[in-house]
């Protein structure tokens, strides 16, 4: 007989109990679509993670003075002393390809003080325009509207205008150390107020027109500490920042150029962790499937004890028998996959575009100092897919290997006789 | 030959079998430096030069205090900053600011910052004049270094005091109780700054050390100099005047 021959015969004992083989097939697909969908998810999770973290401030990639980090010393501007031509750099930074945006920004400490009360925190200048097209925290104020350059406006964050006892329209005493030992200090009106929903970072950070930030920092206005930058995926952030360090290298400018990757390294471990819980989920599903479809394929093979010894008698080599029922649990994994792949990618493909919000549970959370707002969002991820259905193959073929030895092992004679 | 009794002296003394050659108690003698330096109130004019790695700069100003609890700093020059003034009263700081006419109070945390971009910080203002009450004092050394007669201390934290050093070490002077330097470590016991005195001088009435500077031990080349032009000790000055008014006068 040809191996087709095997094949039909596996996939009429299938056949045979439709019942039984649509439940362990559904059995073998609902587990292809709990690891595909856990999976997604996790990655759903660190995405969401990652893209909260560095898309709500700090960008994807940073670029500095070689010495600016980690002190972040107000001298270290992006080419020294003489600063640098600002808005030629961020033209040049916004050539790469793989950047979507870029902003400029200037670091200072100061105190910031209404009436009895005085609160220490970070002064941050920002171009306006630019920003928003990178970071999102400046997206949607609670109220007011962004500082506008030369009138002496501030927007603080919630945290700290409840500290302070302070509204949009209310004046700011801001005092600050400047770069040329003055004690800078001038009066600033609150434009507007962001809220993260970070509390540190609401109470931390106060937005000024970069220029009036310079002003009060005696800062040049070449001299600026950081352009952060934004690139299309996250992912990519390493490789832009190596690409923006060679083209910016170069007229007296040697600047660090770093990506997330490196500024928030607890936060790829935590990526990695995830992604090392895969093979866990891997492993605890298709283990508990496989103890099911071995649980059907004993009994498959027990109720044609008759029809194995038959073969037996017949002259069938016992290997022949393992691979009749070897083929009927590879026919067993094509259904169970069809199956499960018609289960899991609308689901995913729902899921991924359209994650269905958990803040209603959950309200928001942070996650290794990202907000996240909870929902059932997927990833895809094509290498998992494939993997998954090879799992799901070699749990069908191995769940099967010891009931076609057992039925390979029947011994004609006695099973015949009807003992 | 006289200095084999010292030596013998300072051994026995750092051995702790025999109390220093004074009646007074260690703790008494840091009291006693700290009350030369300042008297019951104090109004003087002193410069004070800063220099860093990025700027250097010269604040003149006028200082009063009264006791170890009210003290009143306004700054005379440069222009631009001519009326900015620093008030002490009890454990609380505010600045003025002439710019904007407004007062602003230093909050806690901001305590360890920088005065006045100076290698002084806030806290000194307040809590140098605490050392008798916030530390232990212990004499380490009574003999003679580098040809003079000295005697040296090291002041611990008491227990229960938040502050930022781990100890301070202290070297006075027994002819005449002045200080010559006094090391500050932090909590790792590590050398933080230093604070040296000289150009002891008659002014006010007394000798007092007129040069004082601060060395921060992570930045050798910076240093913050206090010189003092003049001062008069016990003056004629009434709690009231280290108020909010006062602060906000601008001269």
């Amino acid at each position: 007989m040809s191996g087709g021959a095997w094949w039909r015969i596996g996939w009429r004992n299938l056949e045979r109990h439709p019942k039984r083989t649509v439940i362990t097939a559904l059995g073998l697909g609902v587990g292809y679509f709990a690891v595909v969908f856990l999976v997604g998810w996790m990655e759903g999770i660190a995405a969401e993670m990652v893209e909260n973290a560095t898309g709500l401030v700090s960008g994807q990639v940073e670029i500095h003075h070689a010495d600016y980090r980690p002190e972040r010393s107000l001298y270290d501007t992006i080419g020294g002393r003489d600063g640098i031509d600002v808005e030629a750099t961020v033209a040049e930074v916004l050539a790469d390809p793989a950047v979507i945006a870029a902003a400029p920004r200037v670091y200072g400490g100061g105190l910031l003080s209404s009436g009895e009360s005085t609160s220490a925190g970070m002064l941050m200048g920002i171009d306006p325009d630019l920003e928003t097209r990178l970071s999102r925290f400046l997206d949607e104020l609670v109220e007011g509207r962004l500082p506008q350059v030369g009138q002496n406006e501030v927007v603080i964050g919630a945290e700290l205008a409840r500290q302070l006892e302070s509204g949009v329209g209310d004046e700011l005493v801001v005092m600050a150390p400047g770069a040329d030992g003055s004690l800078g200090n001038d009066l600033f009106r609150i434009a507007g107020i962001y809220r993260t929903g970070l509390t540190e970072l609401d109470a931390a950070f106060s937005v000024f027109a970069l220029e009036d930030l310079q002003i009060l920092l005696t800062l040049d206005p070449g001299r600026i500490h950081e352009v952060s930058v934004s690139t299309a995926d996250p992912w990519i952030a390493q490789e832009t920042a190596d690409r923006l360090a060679v083209a910016l290298t170069g007229g007296g400018m040697a600047p660090e150029v770093v990506p997330w990757t490196e500024l928030r390294p607890e936060m790829v471990e935590y990526v990695s962790l995830i992604d090392s819980f895969y093979f866990i989920i891997f492993a605890v599903v298709f283990l508990v499937a496989m103890f099911g479809v071995a649980n059907t394929m004993l009994m498959a093979t027990f109720e044609r004890r008759r029809e194995f010894a038959v073969m037996l008698a017949l002259g069938t080599t016992p290997s022949r028998i393992v691979l009749a029922v070897l083929y009927e649990a590879v026919g067993m994994a094509v259904i169970s996959l069809l199956v499960g792949a018609a289960v899991t990618f609308p689901l995913m493909i729902w899921f991924h575009n359209a994650p269905p919000d958990m803040g209603w549970l959950y309200g928001e959370l942070t996650l290794m100092g990202a907000l996240m707002r909870p929902s059932l969002r997927v990833e895809y991820n094509f290498v998992i897919w494939t993997q998954a259905a090879f799992a799901l193959l070699a749990t069908a073929v191995l769940a099967a290997v010891y009931p076609a030895v057992r039925a390979a092992r029947v011994p004609p004679a006695d099973t015949l006789s009807g003992s | 030959m006289f200095r084999t009794p010292t030596i013998l002296t300072a051994a026995a003394v750092a051995l702790g079998l025999v109390a220093p050659q004074t009646d007074l108690t260690p703790k008494e003698i840091i009291e006693r430096v700290d009350r030369v330096m300042r008297g019951d109130s104090s109004h003087g004019v002193s410069q004070m030069n800063i220099v860093t790695e990025h700027w250097e700069r010269e604040l003149v100003m006028e200082m009063w205090s009264m006791g170890t609890d009210y003290s009143l700093i306004r700054v005379r020059s440069p222009a631009r900053e001519a009326g900015t003034a620093t008030l002490m009263a009890d454990k609380d700081i505010w600045n003025y600011l002439p710019k904007v006419d407004r007062t602003i109070k230093i909050p806690a945390s901001m305590m360890s910052g920088a005065w006045m971009g100076s290698h002084f910080t806030n806290d000194d203002l307040v809590k140098e004049s605490q050392l008798i009450e916030d530390f232990d004092v212990e004499l380490t050394f009574d003999g003679e270094r580098d040809g003079v007669t000295v005697w040296e201390f090291r002041l611990t934290p008491k227990p229960e005091v938040a502050v930022v050093w781990g100890h301070i070490d202290y070297r006075v002077r027994q002819s005449d109780y002045m200080p010559l330097w006094a090391r500050y470590f932090d909590e790792d016991e590590e050398l933080a700054r230093t604070m040296r005195f000289s150009e002891f001088k008659d002014l006010g009435g007394r000798t007092v050390p007129t040069v004082m500077d601060v060395i921060p031990a992570d930045k050798p080349n910076e240093r913050t100099r206090v010189i003092y032009e003049s001062i008069e000790f016990d003056i004629d000055l009434d709690r009231s005047f280290f108020s909010l008014q006062t602060l906000q006068r601008r001269r």
